[in-house]
């Protein structure tokens, strides 16, 4: 329901509302340190008080309990909501389950590391190299792994990392819970239900009665561990008010300390209160799952009832709205992960993505956009911060154009944010999955881009980032790679000067595509059966439809629906190729395919080959331009790609579902690749997500159609499209072509798109003067980062980006030099 | 034991260890990295506490074939072998000496930029290498002064 006069709450700036100014400036101030306190605590448990015969999920419910009871209350700064995710102000939490060994080599340098250092005390380091490591070195996930299924193929090519990375190495997380029976029944009330439903398991007797008892005792262990700690919050916060110098830090905190001993324990009954129930629910989630793109999802929906009521009541007033909602905000930004300095190149710079999901339609249609929405536009505009990854979904006959209008606004204010969702096709993408239409309609975006029905859909969307640069040089080269050498990796096909058609180099291309992704699922299924054992998710399932009526974790089934996701690196570039082999050499026969490998082998350079690198790169059809040869291939390549991964069922029973989206791994996988068929000289980055690859797509018009005919239930994971546009002076009169491009792509069948509003220039200005641009944040693929903290390949990568101007359509050629 | 370590015999084999990484000569550079290693954990409590209960297998193998050696951690003790050994618990298997150096010694230790580039590859347990990577760090930062 909207009931503000002006949806652009023009009146409500940062000068209003002083607490997020400071609360800004300090969350742009703050540098990153590494948290040791959860590695501590529950390696102490496991080490002192763990008893191996319980069920994993008691276990894991014992010891993320036995760390949430231990965890430190922090109040590091004037937010209004209680909770933190680490004991640091800006803490990258160690979890020693997956990959938190890595930072091992540099525990003593870290803290003074060029690119983007995290502070370790030396007494943390010390911990962490005599105590804690030491336990994890044969019982991290992935050793867990290679032991118990003796080192299979997959594993050799996933360490390889140039073939496919299997995310369950390093998590699972990319989750949207429920958060609203919590705020209904309080996790008491929760607690309650499990607690029934164990009685009535334990009265029958059959293995699966057993295994439901053991969840629901599970269930009830975690909710209490967060009941636990908020009570935690509760005494230290109305310690610290009795101390406090001034009358309304003592006001504050007293308030503060009232609302942690009401909620989550008990039902939200303002805003205030199911805000921080959230916000301490969220901490807990991350006491149990790595702190990766656990995203709280449509929060306009989930708080506009409490929002409503203490507005009516007179208890809230829009500002008071405004700066909870802003608190929220930062509280989300209060983390990072920890990135050892050897995997800068693949993901340097990335925030923890949670993503708030804004706007569309609900369970029945209707346009769902209300106050709450615009509010948290006008904070996002105000904020400017890399977390929360925001995003406005869209719905072109039942949302308003003056919604739209005005998340364009925004996006041109902020020059990067929201992201924009397509809810026609991406809820029809989610029924083609099996969802009733009332659930589809209900999808939030996890993490980068990816779509999951809230709280009743498990995706572990990140699954398979598959490096599809691999099965093209696989299908060149008889199943190897140049940078393999002569290893035999894939099926022996038949090499090159062999080949007599297009038609068969793409079924060898098959070939080998579905060769790598059947190692890929397999690789994929067996991180899953350790997670199974090692790493069940009682605390999260409590947010979920799904597990407590049919007594199984989420890591069980327990959800609603279960799938996995799988993104592709390199699709543009990919489909690039294939149209420059059939042009090239089949239809136009310009040259013989042995030709065009040679080209390839000595990097287009030398003897004739720039020639061919030339032609290959100007001549050839290119994705992003309509041209028939290439559309159809990368429409060919999207449903081999969903038939292939439709076909397999996950270890939780659900489907694998396509998806491309990159993050920076596009830049790092580019950066180590060789030379490709569409004319791509060896070590140069490969185009991002779904977009056409950087210089290809002269026209607007013709690139945002080509990437709207791939839209549909062939991608159910979505995809990340990057458009970086010139910015304009007349703010107005671009925001109108910009809604009016939106609006005609999503017609056309795009499901999502992303900009950067900024020019070469600029960028290049940023690469080599960055202390001018402290704050300058960009979308990369499927996130935001500031520009600053990205590594040399991600910033070159954006600065190559094709820049649109959105008054003539066309491309603006890059002519800057690095 | 002092941070800096000024003993004779350990400044010459520094000497040697820091010439050789200026090579591509794989054998002493690593030879003389395990050697230096050995020689520390020896004289230096310090450093000697961060293998006190530590048992580990490390297996070195250059790609041509040309060189094998192994170092054993057991008890407290380092031991180091050019030869084969049974049940590593991980595998290193580098290009040539300055891939291995960058991997585990640079002051930018390039783990994951090797591993892409397909310039070390490895067989076993990571974690293994990462202990490893420490034990290196940790070497270089006592053998500079300041």
């Amino acid at each position: 329901m909207m009931t503000l006069a002006d949806i652009g709450l023009k009146a409500f700036d940062l000068e209003r509302l002083p607490r997020l100014r400071e609360l800004r400036r300090q969350s742009f101030e703050r540098r990153p340190e590494i948290c040791i306190e959860r590695a501590r605590h529950i390696t102490n448990y496991l080490r002192y008080r763990d008893d191996p015969e319980d069920a994993p999920e008691v276990r894991q419910a014992k010891k993320v309990s036995h760390f949430l009871h231990r965890k430190a209350p922090r109040f590091p700064d004037r937010n209004l909501l209680a909770g933190t995710t680490t004991s640091k102000p800006l803490g990258a939490p160690l979890f020693p389950e997956f990959f938190a060994l890595s930072l091992w080599p540099e525990l003593e340098t870290v803290s003074e590391r060029k690119q983007n250092p995290q502070k370790l005390s030396a007494q943390d380091a010390r911990e962490l190299n005599r105590d804690i490591f030491p336990y994890w070195m044969d019982k991290s996930v992935l050793e867990v792994a290679r032991k118990r299924f003796n080192e299979p193929q997959c594993i050799k090519l996933f360490e390889s990392l140039v073939f496919f990375i299997a995310s369950k190495a390093g998590c699972i997380s990319h989750a949207v819970p429920t958060y609203a029976p919590m705020l209904e029944k309080g996790l008491l009330g929760l607690m309650e239900e499990a607690a029934r439903h164990e009685v009535r398991a334990s009265n029958e007797a059959s293995e699966t009665s057993r295994r439901q008892v053991d969840f629901y005792q599970a269930l009830q262990i975690s909710l209490k561990s967060i009941i636990a700690y908020a009570a935690n919050l509760a005494e230290e916060a109305a310690q610290l008010s009795a101390i406090a110098e001034d009358a309304a830090s003592r006001q504050e905190l007293a308030e503060m300390a009232a609302v942690c001993r009401r909620v989550p324990a008990n039902p939200a009954r303002t805003f205030r209160e199911a805000l921080n129930a959230i916000w301490i629910c969220q901490v807990g989630i991350h006491a149990e799952n790595i702190n990766m793109a656990m995203s709280p999802g449509r929060l306009d929906q989930v708080l506009y009832p409490y929002y409503r009521r203490d507005v009516d009541a007179g208890r809230l007033d829009i500002a008071g709205a405004m700066e909870l909602i802003g608190c929220f905000w930062l509280k989300l930004s209060d983390n990072v992960i920890m990135v050892p300095e050897a995997s800068e190149e693949m993901f340097g710079g990335a925030g923890t993505v949670p993503a708030i999901t804004l706007g569309g339609v609900d369970a029945q249609g209707n346009d769902a956009v209300n106050d709450l929405t615009y509010l948290m536009l006008r904070v996002t505009e105000l904020l400017k911060t890399r977390d929360p990854n925001v995003n406005a979904r869209y719905h072109y006959t039942a949302n308003s154009p003056a919604y739209r209008d005005r998340v364009s606004e925004v996006i041109i204010n902020t020059k990067a944010v929201p992201a924009f969702f397509n809810d026609v096709v991406n809820i029809d993408a989610l029924v083609g999955q099996g969802e009733t239409e009332a659930h589809a309609r209900d999808y939030a975006v996890i993490g980068c881009v990816e779509l999951a029905s809230s709280g009743r859909d498990y995706p572990a969307s990140s699954s398979v980032m598959l490096n599809l640069s691999a099965p093209m040089e696989m299908a060149i080269y008889g199943g190897k790679r140049p940078i393999t050498g002569d290893t035999q990796i894939g099926p022996a096909t038949p090499p090159a000067s062999a080949v007599t058609s297009f038609g068969q180099f793409w079924e060898i291309f098959k070939t080998q595509l579905d060769w790598l992704i059947a190692q890929a699922v397999e690789m994929n299924e067996n991180l899953g059966a350790v997670h199974q054992e090692m790493m069940p998710s009682p605390l999260l399932s409590a947010f979920f439809e799904g597990p407590m009526e049919t007594g199984r974790d989420l890591i069980q089934g327990g959800a609603r629906y279960n799938s996995s996701g799988a993104t592709h690196i390199g699709f543009a570039d990919m489909v690039d190729s294939l149209n420059a082999i059939e042009s090239a050499v089949f239809s136009e026969k310009r040259y013989r395919f042995e030709e065009l490998v040679a080209a390839l082998d000595h990097n287009f350079s030398g003897d004739g080959y720039e020639a061919i690198g030339r032609y290959l790169k100007h001549r050839t059809p290119k994705f992003g331009t309509e041209h028939p040869i290439a559309r159809k291939n990368a429409q060919n390549l999207v449903r081999h790609l969903y038939t292939t991964y439709q076909s397999y069922t996950n270890y939780r029973g659900g489907t694998y579902r396509p998806a491309y989206w990159t993050m920076t791994n596009h830049a790092g996988l580019g950066g180590i690749s060789g030379a490709m068929p569409n004319g791509r000289r060896s070590g140069e980055l490969f185009a991002s997500g779904i977009t056409p690859v950087s210089g290809a797509a002269p026209e607007l018009h013709a690139c945002l159609n080509d990437v709207a005919a791939l839209g549909g239930r062939q991608v159910p994971g979505c995809w990340a499209l990057n458009i970086k546009y010139l910015p304009e002076s007349d703010v107005g009169a671009m925001t109108e072509r910009f809604a009016h491009t939106i609006e005609a792509y999503f017609r056309q069948g795009g499901q999502q798109v992303q900009f950067n509003i900024m020019d070469y220039q600029m960028l290049l200005d940023a690469k080599q003067n960055p202390e001018r641009y402290p704050e300058l944040m960009v979308r990369v693929s499927g996130y935001s980062a500031y520009f600053k903290d990205l590594n040399e390949m991600m910033q070159r990568e954006l600065i190559t980006r094709t820049q649109y101007n959105l008054t003539t359509g066309q491309a603006d050629p890059f002519e800057g030099e690095f | 034991m002092p941070n800096f370590i000024s003993l004779d015999g350990l400044k010459t084999t520094w000497s040697r260890f820091q010439r050789s990484i200026e090579t591509e000569a794989a054998e002493e550079f690593l030879e003389l990295l395990l050697n230096a290693m050995r020689f520390m954990f020896t004289v230096s409590h310090r450093y000697r506490e961060n293998i006190k209960d530590f048992q580990g297998r490390y297996q070195f193998k250059s790609k041509d074939g040309g060189l094998t050696m192994a170092a054993t951690f057991n008890k407290g003790r380092m031991t180091v072998k050019e030869k084969v050994i049974d049940n590593p618990d991980v595998t290193i298997i580098f290009r040539d000496g300055k891939t291995l150096f960058n991997f585990l010694f640079s002051p930018r230790q390039d783990i994951l930029g090797a591993m892409l580039r397909q310039d070390i590859q490895t067989e076993g347990n990571l974690n293994y290498i990462y202990r490893f990577g420490f034990l290196a760090k940790r070497l270089q930062l006592m053998m500079t002064p300041g």
